[in-house]
C-alpha cells in the first residue's frame, strides 16, 4: 500500500512519514501544493493526507483538480482548521474523512486503514485468505495461527494482493503500489517478493495468472 | 437652564422670539394700510383668516418635517446596536447628512480593524495548531520510549493549549455580531451539508442519520455559527448512538426549535447540566471542555437563544436548540 502525505510543515512531515512506515506503508511526501499536485496526477496512490494550507497550491483546489481528472483515491484532510463549516467544505469538495490537529497519530493510522479497507470494498478491518490473516491495524501476517516474519517489501506486496483479492493484480500495478518515489525498483522486482512469499506463506495463496498477474486463492 | 439643552425649545423659543418682534412692526404695517383703505369687505376678512391659519399649520409642519430625521437617527443608531444594520441609511438634512456620513466612514473603519483583528485571532489559532500537532506525536515518541511522565504532561499540556485555542477563537468570532448584519440562514441546507459530512467522518459505524427539517426555517444570523452548533450537537450524537441519530425542526413563537435525538446511553439529569457549563474565565483550566457543548451554548446565548439536554424518546440523548427566526 503507497501512501502520499502533503504537509508543508517539515518536523510534522517527518513524523508522520516515519509513522506510516513503520505502518507498512511506502509513503511519498510533497511539501507544497504543485509538487503533490504532478504526484497526484502521475502516480497511483492507495491513499493521501493532505495539508489543507499549503503553500503555492492550497489544499482545496488540490484535492478538486484531482477529483475533476477523475482521481479517485480515498484522501484524508489533516488540518488546522477545525470549523464545521470548513469540514463541509472540505467533504464535498471531495475529501474522503476530515482530521483537526492537533491529533493523535493512532487514530489516524486507524482512519486511513478504514478509509483504503473501504476504497477496495473490505468490511472487516482482518483481510483473510483460508488461514492465511493478514491484520493491517498490527502489521501481522498468521499463518493458521502462527505470526509469519515478512519484511517491509514483502508486507506491502501480500497486503495489496489481499486487498484487492477479488480480481487479478498485475505486475505493473504491484510495482506502482509497494515502491516509494526515487526507489530503484529494478533491483528489487516483483517476482522476487513473490517467491519469497511462497516460500514462507506456502506455494497455493498466490496465484499465477498467465500474462495478467496474480490473484489470491483460498487452497482449501 | 436644563431645557435649553433641547434642540426642540431652542427652536420653539427662537420662533417665539421671532414672532415677538414681528408684532409691532406687522402692526405699523396694519395702521399704514388701514389708513389707506378704509372700507374692507366681510369677505376680505376671511380670505386673510384662511390665508393667515394656512401659514401657521404650513410653519408647524416645516418645524416638525425639520425635528423628525433625529429620531430616524435614534432608531437608526439602536439597530446598529443589536446588529440588525451596519450603516445608517436614508437622507437627512444637509446640517445633519455630513455627521452621518463621517459615523459611516468610522463604523467602516472600525469594521475593517475588527475583521483585520479577528483574521490574525484565526491566523494565531490555527498557526499554533500544527506545531501542538508536532509536540503531540513528540509525546507519542516519549510513551513509546518508556518516559510515560514526560509523555503525559505534554499530552495534558498540548489538549489545554488546544482547548484553549479552540474556545477562544469561537469567542472572538462570536462575539462580533457586527457581521450578522440581518442575514438569513435556511437550517435545511446547514443540516443537509452537516449530514453529508458526518455520514462519511462516521462511515464506518454505519449509522443513519434521518433528517426531518422544514425548507421553510430560517434563523437569523451567521451560516459559520449555525454549523458550528448544529455540527457540534450532531457529532455528539454520533458518537453516542448505537444505530441512528434524528433531527427535526419546530418552528415556536419567533423562534426554531432544532432537536437532536440519538439512541445511545444518554446522560444522567446531574450530568447534563455539567456538560454545559462553560469556563467563564480564561485562566480557568480547561474551558470548552464537554464535547464542545459549552461552545454551542455560547454561539447560541450570543444569539439569543439557548440550548437544552433532556432524555430522547428514542433512548438516549435530545439536545434541543432554540435560535431566533
Amino acid at each position: 500500500m503507497r501512501v502520499l502525505v502533503v504537509e508543508d510543515e517539515v518536523s510534522l512531515a517527518k513524523q508522520l512519514t516515519a509513522a506510516l512506515r513503520r505502518a507498512g506503508y511506502a509513503v511519498d511526501h510533497a511539501a507544497d501544493g504543485e509538487g503533490a499536485d504532478l504526484l497526484g496526477h502521475d502516480e497511483n496512490y492507495d491513499a493521501v493526507v493532505l495539508d489543507l494550507g499549503l503553500p503555492k497550491v492550497d489544499g482545496f483546489s488540490l484535492l478538486r483538480r484531482w477529483r475533476e481528472a477523475g482521481r479517485t483515491m480515498p484522501v484524508l484532510v489533516l488540518t488546522a482548521r477545525g470549523s464545521w463549516h470548513e469540514k463541509v467544505r472540505g467533504i464535498d469538495g471531495g475529501a474522503d474523512d476530515y482530521m483537526t490537529k492537533p491529533f493523535r497519530m493512532e487514530e489516524l493510522l486507524a482512519r486511513l486503514r478504514a478509509l483504503i479497507r473501504r476504497s477496495t470494498g473490505k468490511i472487516n478491518p482482518e483481510l483473510r485468505c483460508g488461514s492465511l490473516v493478514l491484520d493491517p491495524r498490527s502489521g501481522r501476517v498468521l499463518l493458521e495461527g502462527t505470526e509469519v516474519n515478512l519484511t517491509s517489501h514483502e508486507f506491502r506486496v501480500l497486503s495489496y494482493l489481499m486487498h484487492h483479492s477479488q480480481r487479478i493484480v498485475s505486475q505493473s500495478e504491484l510495482t506502482e503500489h509497494i515502491y516509494s518515489q526515487g526507489f530503484d525498483r529494478d533491483s528489487n522486482t516483483v517476482e522476487v517478493f513473490i517467491a519469497r512469499l511462497r516460500r514462507k506463506i506456502g506455494p497455493t495463496f498466490i496465484e499465477t495468472v498467465r500474462n495478467l498477474g496474480y490473484r489470491m486463492k483460498d487452497p482449501a | 437652564m436644563k431645557w435649553l439643552d433641547s434642540f426642540r425649545s431652542r427652536i420653539v423659543l427662537g420662533t417665539f422670539l421671532w414672532t415677538l418682534g414681528l408684532i409691532p412692526i406687522l402692526h405699523l404695517l396694519f395702521l399704514l394700510i388701514h389708513h389707506q383703505m378704509r372700507f374692507i369687505s366681510v369677505a376680505g376678512i376671511r380670505i386673510l383668516l384662511v390665508f393667515s391659519f394656512l401659514c401657521i399649520a404650513a410653519g408647524i409642519w416645516q418645524f416638525r418635517a425639520a425635528i423628525l430625521p433625529f429620531g430616524r437617527l435614534r432608531r437608526q443608531l439602536s439597530a446598529l446596536r443589536d446588529g440588525s444594520n451596519v450603516r445608517i441609511e436614508g437622507n437627512y438634512p444637509s446640517e445633519v447628512q455630513p455627521l452621518v456620513n463621517d459615523l459611516n466612514s468610522l463604523l467602516g473603519h472600525r469594521e475593517q480593524l475588527v475583521r483585520r483583528a479577528l483574521a490574525k485571532a484565526g491566523d494565531l489559532a490555527h498557526g499554533l495548531k500544527t506545531p501542538l500537532a508536532v509536540l503531540a506525536q513528540e509525546a507519542e515518541r516519549a510513551e513509546a520510549e518508556g518516559e510515560h511522565e514526560t509523555a503525559s504532561t505534554i499530552n495534558l499540556q498540548v489538549d489545554r493549549m488546544r482547548r484553549q485555542v479552540d474556545y477562544h477563537l469561537t469567542q472572538a468570532r462570536a462575539t462580533t455580531p457586527s457581521n450578522v448584519s440581518g442575514a438569513r440562514c435556511a437550517v435545511l441546507l446547514s443540516v443537509e451539508g452537516l449530514t453529508r459530512t458526518l455520514e462519511k467522518i462516521h462511515a464506518a459505524r454505519g449509522l443513519t442519520i434521518e433528517v426531518d427539517v422544514s425548507a421553510e426555517h430560517f434563523i437569523r444570523g451567521q451560516r459559520e455559527d449555525l454549523e458550528e452548533m448544529l455540527g457540534n450537537l450532531l457529532d455528539n450524537a454520533c458518537k453516542w448512538a448505537k444505530f441512528k441519530v434524528k433531527i427535526q425542526s419546530a418552528e415556536v413563537n419567533d423562534a426554531v426549535l432544532v432537536t437532536v435525538d440519538d439512541d445511545g446511553p444518554g446522560l444522567p439529569p446531574t450530568m447534563r447540566d455539567q456538560m454545559l457549563q462553560r469556563g467563564v474565565r480564561a485562566d480557568e483550566s480547561a474551558p470548552g471542555s464537554g464535547l464542545g457543548l459549552a461552545i454551542v451554548r455560547d454561539l447560541a446565548e450570543l444569539y439569543g437563544g439557548s440550548v437544552t439536554l433532556d432524555a430522547s424518546p428514542v433512548g438516549g440523548l435530545r439536545a434541543t436548540l432554540r435560535l431566533p427566526s
